[in-house]
């Protein structure tokens, strides 16, 4: 399975907190926390793309 | 900031939004969409303008306060070139570097079978869009980013992080941009937010449009299902950049709708499902949509008056201003409409006649916004931009 049929990635991710979460063997304090944040910078990416893609 | 100057930006926000709203405002307002006509005015080459955007975002507050406008975008050179570079975009032409200095930045067509997207390749756009645009499409795009699979480079690397960088940097100076606007001449940001057309994308940015045309003889169904792929991120991205007071709309840029792009039936069939969905979404959370109609769209009025009353402003370029009010005046706002090859070869008399009849007509019972028909470039004389300012305030009280 390539790279393209291994994630969906809905508006506004790059790499989802599902995928993302795996990688932690463990979280020690607010995992909401660390999921909001991983989020909020990773739609920091998105808007990357997608504004090359309309604005530039 | 003065209060005086304040109170003016109020006044010409109420004005703004209650035109918008179709409804009738003290007077017409004056929202012109000048790009390299800044430069112009201000003193600037079209290279200054596109490459430094410092230099293109005073000259639009200069225009800003020299005119008596009501509302004007913060920069309609928008492709500022120093992010183009960095990234190293190949379908980008600069003016100054690939272009005579006052020529204004070109977005370039791919060649037969250049396309930045396949024909084969709908399936991996629709299975996912943001991993398509990152691992295939940019390393096309961009003479920098290496390809997925290859080794990385110093030029890979700095190509996302200057990027990103210039991009962020970049937005955050339009937040001061309209900050001074605001404070310098009482003058309102006029747009916040981008769209564009699932269908726009695919022939701009990926198959190019005569790699789309024939996509919609030989496989139709990868169109509209790619068309329906992209319509949610657009539609989040259309969202990100919105006004949170949604007071002012978001830019809905077409190109590839118009006759003689497409048929009607093209239209109805390809262009319209998913755009419409989009415009109905974002009305649904009350924001507005600039419909920049740029070409000739009167053909496809009867699909756009399906829309919900206010969803759009709906902007007139070649189309007959006076069909479109017919049309669709009870149920929307209307810009435009003033033709630039007026603006940019008549008098400045014939432009205020032209404007007197618009008023008169289009503008009568309010739901109208002075502007051109179309962005305006280095070619609208300023004369002629001075008349048609000076005619909406002659004619446009209420």
């Amino acid at each position: 399975m390539n790279e393209h049929t291994q994630t969906k990635r809905p508006p506004g991710t790059c790499v989802t907190w599902e995928e993302k979460r795996p990688e932690f063997p463990k979280i020690e304090g607010d995992e909401q926390l660390v999921k909001r944040v991983w989020e909020d910078v990773d739609a920091l990416g998105y808007t990357y793309i997608w504004q090359v893609l309309l604005s530039f | 900031m003065s209060t005086a100057m304040e109170q003016r930006y109020q006044q010409r926000l109420a004005r703004y939004v209650t035109a918008m709203r179709n409804e009738k405002p003290d007077m017409v307002p004056i929202r012109p969409l000048v790009a390299e006509f800044t430069a112009c005015y201000a003193g600037y080459t079209i290279q200054e303008v596109t490459q430094d955007c410092q230099k293109a975002f005073a000259a639009a507050r200069k225009c800003a306060a020299d005119f008596d406008w009501d509302a004007v975008a913060g920069n309609m050179v928008y492709g500022w070139s120093g992010l183009t570079q960095a990234i190293g975009l190949r379908y980008y032409a600069t003016p100054g570097i690939d272009l005579p200095v006052n020529t204004s930045f070109q977005y370039l067509e791919p060649g037969d079978d250049e396309a930045w997207m396949r024909a084969d390749e709908y399936d991996l756009l629709i299975e996912d869009v943001t991993g398509y645009l990152f691992n295939v499409w940019l390393p096309r795009v961009s003479a920098d980013v290496s390809p997925t699979g290859q080794p990385s480079t110093f030029r890979n690397n700095m190509s996302f992080l200057k990027g990103g960088m210039a991009m962020l940097d970049y937005f955050h100076n339009f937040g001061r941009q309209a900050a001074l606007l605001r404070s310098e001449s009482g003058t309102v940001s006029c747009l916040s937010g981008i769209l564009k057309a699932p269908f726009d994308i695919l022939a701009d940015k990926l198959r190019g449009y005569k790699g789309l045309c024939m996509d919609m003889f030989r496989q139709p169904d990868k169109v509209l299902k790619a068309c329906e792929a992209l319509m949610p991120h657009l539609l989040h991205v259309a969202l990100s950049g919105a006004d949170p007071d949604k007071n002012v709309p978001i830019g809905l840029w077409m190109h590839r709708g118009c006759i003689p792009f497409l048929s009607p039936s093209q239209f109805e069939k390809f262009y319209w499902p998913t755009l419409k969905q989009i415009i109905e979404e974002l009305w649904a959370r009350g924001h507005q949509t600039l419909f920049y109609a740029e070409g000739e769209w009167n053909p496809n009025l009867k699909w756009i008056a399906e829309l919900p009353e206010l969803s759009i402003i709906y902007h007139v370029d070649r189309g007959d201003i006076f069909e479109v009010h017919r049309a669709v005046g009870e149920k929307f706002c209307i810009s435009g409409g003033v033709p630039n090859d007026l603006l940019a070869f008549g008098t400045p008399d014939e432009v205020k006649a032209c404007c007197k009849k618009v008023i008169e007509c289009v503008g009568r019972e309010g739901g109208y916004i002075m502007d051109a028909s179309a962005i305006m470039q280095d070619d609208t004389k300023v004369e002629n931009l001075r008349a048609m300012t000076d005619a909406t305030r002659e004619y446009g009280v209420y």
